[in-house]
């Protein structure tokens, strides 16, 4: 079983990273740092790198103005409708990002863009109008994907400083702010920054976003430089470079957070509980409630409600109502067998991978936290190692890989297969492992007492109670795979197409209110996806609770 | 006047339910100086008048003064930060992102006070709580009673007139509960600040204080020294609260005599109660003497069911003619067999009658 653990990540893992390296530095006439040279002397790439870190900066910059601010109204004050500020944070976190690039060019494209033909031509107000395809407009469409990791990881922590510290504080002396300053904020910066980099990391990753706005605006980053570098004929070698350049900036972001961390984490000192203090704000509540329903208007409201326009309608523009039509569903959903094939792929892809994935997670997790085999910490260790790869990165190095060996993988389905088992491992792993890690081992013990072996234990007592964990994981990766972009822009073939690809190409066709009915099926998607667990997880948490307690 | 904390006619809901009192009418006077304890089971108010005092809370009626200063009442409350108070909490509250200096230094520099000076007053805090040496440790370096006494030390670096203790010391070993304990007083004693003390614990009342406050249900049942509410319970509620105690149904007789079936004890009656009435009797296992047989007057023949020895305590369930069972502590030299008969007294003086509830 470690045997088969192993060779899993060795296959989906290191060999593909080992020669996504070893593509970086070969050269006709053996090693060469030829690659990186010209990536960092060449002004087209160098001007990449600086895009994604400026795009990252910005980014990161405003998820902090807007998730924190959120978290604190939410944990700390009396803000009306506190459960509709959480679903806003919730859908922004699983919109997928290249869907909210689509939605946004239908409204603030420079000229077709609904918002600004209806400020120009209706209002009479053209300095109002925004473009989309600008920086700004890039860092617009990330931030409503990213503001959530800060927001997500700010309210637990501010959930979790009990009030004492800051009543400790104020019986002192100290006043309202001075306590904000001093004890209050300290204690949840390391949260807050853990969800900064995530959402740093997260935003110079996404290929499909920046392709989107950036590919019209002339503003290329490095995942879109390394997707033009597969125009015929493809650039291994400089691919491979940029490639680990986006790697190393990510691992650098991750390390920091770590390495932060690590030092100091206070969030659960006070342990349990945990009584949060809440500031009373009276009238002050409503511009705080504005802010939010903004937020909820610029991350769900417009986008979504875009989508859903254009996708019934017979061609977008301001004279809505006379044009509604469901002929766009009837197109990709019926007549078109590019779309059809893309969504039954998808599907598929997304099942099989999620099921791998939770297999793979449980059998790492179990030999990591049950066994005391040699060399079970590094085979954690190089499960994670794929939340440092972005998509696309993924996808330079499962190309070579494959390209080097016999099995003819390229333009299959198994190719992309094997891509997202890879990519959405880390999220197996960390689900069977918290699901491990809450059942005492006394109770497998227990079986063992009574003479079962470690086999019927493991199927009796160990895997139902993990059960709803593993699935929780399986649901982890399902979701994003149904819209995975980044890698499989690079793998698919004409008769391996996905979703999100055939969103993507529709879109570059320009078939706008096609791509908008897409979407939203693939929305439908995702939330029957969700709707389904939640109902599966009431179920197996009634059956299971009571064996956990 | 003196800088007595009076509370008057305080009362605190939460929620809606006008029945869901967390404090009731509570009405007590807080000498300057004293160390009282407000005791009581979980859910009795404690917790929250504590909260009252200090200020994190405003009461729905009634009112705290501290001295002639009128801190809270349903329309004004001083701020906490106002008040001059300290707090030591049962979770510690010691900040784990600065260091012992800077969490004890913290009141000292928003009262703006010189560094060097500050300084200065921090090393003779922290020695005064035998912490010397120990500036520059994160709390996380700590043991439980070191950040304990970190809480104790930011509190009374700024030399508040007040003190507040939330059950600081529930979360220690019970080694280290008895020494703190001990220090605790000691330290009060020494710097005459006004300490008031919230604990579950009874034992722990009576040990430290110098006024104990029983409340039950947000209401005060007994506000009294530490002997009066041991040994007079004001009811029913004090005197189970309070420790072990044999609890009988009885009557009054004409005689004033108060007997509980074999029993029959002469005990001054508090007032209110007459011959013939319904009573409970409240004997500690303490003030039950075992004699072998034949014995003095007054003594009843009991027999011995079960002993348990307590290493400084001899423990009997002993039970009478007429089927009443009772718990007996008696000094461990004593030793009776089980299946053996001795001769049963009851020491009237440390006895108590209520009327039954």
């Amino acid at each position: 079983m470690t045997a088969g653990a192993a060779l899993a990540l060795v296959v989906l893992i290191v060999l593909p990273l080992l020669w996504l390296l070893r593509g970086s530095i070969a050269g006709p006439d053996g090693i060469t740092l030829d690659h990186f040279a010209r990536a960092f002397s060449n002004r087209l790439y160098l001007g990449a790198l600086l895009n994604s870190l400026q795009l990252g900066g910005w980014t990161a910059l405003f998820s902090v103005l807007i998730g924190v601010p959120m978290a604190w109204a939410v944990t700390r004050t009396d803000l009306p409708a506190k459960s509709f500020v959480k679903l806003t944070a919730s859908l922004a976190y699983l919109s997928p990002p290249f869907l909210l690039a689509v939605a946004y060019v239908n409204l603030f494209s420079p000229n077709a863009g609904i918002v600004n033909a209806f400020l120009r031509d209706a209002l009479g107000l053209p300095w109002l109008t925004f473009n989309v395809f600008s920086m700004a407009g890039m860092v617009l469409v990330t931030v409503t994907h990213t503001f959530p990791f800060v927001y997500l990881l700010s309210h637990s922590a501010l959930g979790s400083v009990d009030a004492s510290f800051e009543e400790s504080a104020e019986i002192l002396g100290a006043g309202k702010l001075r306590t904000a300053l001093s004890i209050t904020f300290p204690l949840v910066a390391p949260a807050i920054l853990a969800g900064t980099l995530i959402g740093f990391v997260n935003a110079i990753a996404l290929f499909g976003s920046q392709a989107i706005i950036g590919l019209p605006a002339r503003i290329f980053t490095l995942p879109t430089r390394i997707y033009s570098l597969f125009d015929f004929p493809p650039q291994y070698g400089l691919a491979s470079a940029l490639s680990l350049i986006l790697v190393a900036i990510t691992v650098v972001a991750l390390t920091l957070q770590r390495a932060y961390l690590a030092r100091r984490s206070y969030v659960t000192v006070a342990g349990k509980g945990v009584r949060a203090s809440v500031v009373l704000l009276g009238p002050a509540r409503w511009p705080l409630f504005a802010f939010c329903a903004l937020i909820f208007v610029l991350a769900i409201l417009l986008p979504y409600g875009a989508l859903v326009a254009v996708s019934l309608s017979k061609s977008w523009g301001l004279a809505f109502w006379q044009n509604l039509t469901l002929a766009n569903y009837r197109f990709v959903l019926f007549e078109y067998d590019v779309t059809q094939r893309a969504i039954l792929n998808s599907l598929g892809l997304a099942a099989l991978a999620a099921s791998l994935c939770a297999l793979i997670g449980a059998l790492i997790g179990w030999i990591d936290l049950r066994t005391r085999l040699p060399g079970r910490r590094v085979l954690d260790y190089v499960s994670l190692i794929p939340l440092g790869l972005p998509g696309i990165v993924m996808a330079v190095a499962l190309l070579q890989f494959w390209l080097a060996t016999p099995v003819p993988l390229y333009g299959t389905l198994a190719s992309l297969l094997l891509a997202y088992t890879a990519r959405y491992l880390p999220l197996g792993v960390r689900a069977a492992n918290a699901g491990l890690r809450q059942i005492d081992p006394s109770l497998e013990e227990s079986a063992r007492m009574l003479g079962a072996g470690w086999g019927l234990t493991l199927r009796e007592v160990t895997l139902p109670l993990i059960r709803p964990s593993l699935f929780a994981g399986w649901l982890l990766v399902f979701v994003p795979s149904i819209q995975e972009l980044s890698a499989s822009i690079l793998l698919f073939s004409s008769s391996t197409i996905t979703l999100a690809v055939a969103v993507y190409n529709l879109y570059e066709n320009g078939s706008n209110e096609a791509v908008a009915a897409l979407s939203i099926i693939n929305m439908a998607i995702i939330g029957a996806a969700i709707a389904l667990a939640n109902r599966l997880s009431r179920n197996a948490a009634a059956t299971s609770g009571a064996a956990q307690t | 006047m003196r800088a007595d904390i009076r509370i008057a006619g305080l009362s605190k809901h939460y929620g809606a339910a006008e029945n869901l009192a967390a404090v009731d009418n509570l009405s007590l006077t807080i000498g300057e100086g004293r160390f009282v304890t407000l005791l009581g089971p979980s859910g009795c108010g404690k917790t929250t008048t504590l909260r009252l005092i200090a200020g994190y809370i405003r009461p729905d009626r009634g009112t705290i003064h501290h001295g002639e200063m009128l801190l809270s009442s349903p329309e004004t409350a001083v701020p906490t930060e106002r008040r001059g108070m300290g707090m030591v909490f049962q979770n510690y509250a010691v900040w784990p992102h600065k260091t012992v200096f800077e969490n004890v230094v913290f009141g000292l520099k928003v009262r703006k006070v010189p560094s060097a000076e500050a300084r200065r007053r921090v090393e003779a805090v922290l020695a005064l709580v035998h912490l010397e040496g120990l500036e520059r440790r994160f709390p996380n370096e700590l043991s439980g009673g070191q950040q304990q006494r970190v809480a104790l030390a930011r509190s009374l670096v700024v030399e508040p007139r007040v003190l507040l203790l939330d059950e600081p010391l529930s979360n220690l070993d019970a080694k280290l509960r008895e020494r703190m304990r001990g220090e605790l007083k000691a330290l009060q004693r020494r710097t005459g600040i006004t300490f008031i003390y919230v604990t579950h614990d009874q034992a722990e009342a009576l040990a430290l204080s110098d006024g104990i406050a029983v409340l039950d249900k947000g209401r005060l049942q007994q506000f009294g020294t530490p002997r009066e509410v041991y040994t007079r319970p004001a009811n029913r509620m004090v005197a189970d609260f309070m420790g072990l105690v044999n609890l009988l149904p009885a009557r009054v007789e004409r005689d004033g005599t108060v007997r509980a079936g074999a029993l029959a004890l002469r005990i001054a009656l508090p007032s209110g109660i007459a011959p013939g009435d319904a009573v409970d009797l409240a004997i500690r296992p303490e003030s039950i003497r075992l004699a072998p047989v034949p014995a003095g007057d007054g003594a009843v023949p009991a027999r011995i069911e079960e002993t348990s020895y307590l290493g400084n305590l001899g423990e009997y369930q002993v039970s009478l003619a007429d089927g009443t069972r009772l718990r007996v502590q008696t000094a461990a030299l004593a030793d009776f067999a089980i299946g053996s008969t001795v001769a049963l007294s009851v020491d009237a003086g440390q006895a108590s009658v209520f009327r039954k509830d």
